[in-house]
């Protein structure tokens, strides 16, 4: 049972330090996603990259989803530190044959190096029906959380920002058209840039005429 | 095989009650099966943290594992729960299931599951509630719709009046953000 030791682990700080605590911010990216997702219907299967959050687990089952905790990053605090992240690693968070309708990645891909956001932005890709949606917050910021931040889905559409440590770390600063370049098959479908410097995104899968007519 | 009956148990097991000594029901190595007279309800059994067992469990009362267990643990019609130096290793069926040791296989409640704050669980949840505390790790599959008998249509856990109501998208309203677009539809 490794896997229960070894999502104990932190990985080591890098930079400066403030002070951690919990955010709230409106989240036009999270309300543009839950008015989709209830446009489409209940049956929805939701791939949640982010660790298990109570409230939304709770929230998400109410829409009449199905919900599956990749936990990406707690699963990366097993690897060894600086090694690079292989297929194998990013395989193991989805399940076999599993076919999702929205992806929540939260602000995961700033803490992915480019190869790695290719191998995970191809799995994405496989793993989701055409129309599928991703969410993702992308920091603009030069510094970034030392770990990725715990969102907890408030009413109105509100998200808060529960920082694990008040330390910080460089960010990549991803430019949108990287973004799409990792995940091949998805194009932006909406974009919302907060001031405080994250910018949401939601993604959206082409079918697979459209994305064979572009290859 | 030593079982015992628990008469000191923390607040947060479900449906805590005392239970009065008696000898223990066990069948030999790995399978325990409590058939013949009715049990009280609030009556449970405790594997204590230094027993191993290996096989399947099967019976007639609530059980708490504070040991561990490599094999299912079958209890549909009673309370499991898993306590903080318990592990198991293979599938539990209960009627309301805490866990709050760590679990590598799948959980099917019929009432509730329960991941307390120490918990762990790699597998998938089956259950009409789900509680997920905060500081619980969990890694798998949450399903919580229910089948009603005699008909394949999944329903929600939940009545629609219930169901949260997302908010408006954000494009017309004001708020916090700087800027926002749509991006045009490729061709």
């Amino acid at each position: 049972m490794s896997w229960f030791l070894r999502s104990r682990k932190e990985t080591a700080p890098v930079a400066t330090q403030v002070e951690p605590g919990p955010d709230v911010h409106r989240s036009l990216g999270l309300n543009a996603l839950l008015e989709s997702m209830r446009r489409k219907g209940q049956g929805l299967r939701i791939l949640d990259l982010g660790p298990a959050v109570g409230s939304n687990v709770e929230f998400l089952s109410q829409l009449g989803c199905k919900l599956h905790i990749g936990d990406l990053y707690a699963s990366r605090s097993t690897a060894v530190e600086g090694e690079e992240l292989g297929q194998e690693f990013f395989e193991q968070l989805f399940p076999n044959d599993a076919r999702f309708d929205v992806v929540l990645a939260w602000d995961l891909f700033n803490y992915l190096q480019r190869k790695e956001m290719v191998r995970l932005g191809s799995l994405i890709r496989r793993h989701c029906r055409p129309g599928a949606l991703v969410f993702a917050l992308m920091s603009i910021q030069k510094q970034i959380p030392a770990q990725p931040i715990r969102f907890r889905m408030l009413e109105g559409g509100q998200l808060a920002y529960e920082r694990r440590s008040g330390l910080e770390r460089p960010g990549p600063r991803y430019a949108p058209a990287e973004i799409t370049n990792f995940l091949k098959g998805f194009q932006v479908d909406r974009s919302f840039l907060l001031r405080h410097g994250i910018q949401e995104y939601l993604l959206i899968r082409e079918d697979e005429e459209e994305e064979t007519r572009v290859m | 095989m030593v079982w015992k009956k628990s008469d000191d148990q923390p607040n947060s097991y479900p449906e805590p009650a005392p239970a009065a000594p008696r000898p223990m029901s066990s069948t030999p190595t790995t399978t325990s099966s409590t058939q013949p007279e009715p049990r009280r309800s609030s009556e449970r059994a405790t594997i204590g943290a230094s027993i191993i067992i290996k096989g399947d469990l099967s019976g007639g009362e609530d059980l708490v594992i504070e040991g561990r267990v490599d094999g299912k643990v079958d209890l549909k019609q009673h309370n499991v729960t898993v306590g903080p130096s318990g592990r198991v290793k293979a599938d539990i069926f209960g009627k309301v299931i805490t866990i709050e040791g760590e679990v590598d296989g799948n959980v099917f409640a019929q009432e509730q599951a329960i991941l307390r704050q120490a918990g762990a669980i790699r597998g998938n949840i089956t259950a009409p509630r789900v509680v997920l505390e905060d500081g619980s790790r969990f890694k798998g599959s949450i399903d919580m719709e229910i089948r009603e008998a005699g008909s394949s249509k999944h329903e929600s856990s939940r009545p629609e009046r219930e169901r949260p109501q997302p908010v408006e998208a954000g494009r017309s309203q004001a708020g916090e953000p700087a800027g926002a677009s749509r991006a045009a539809q490729a061709g």
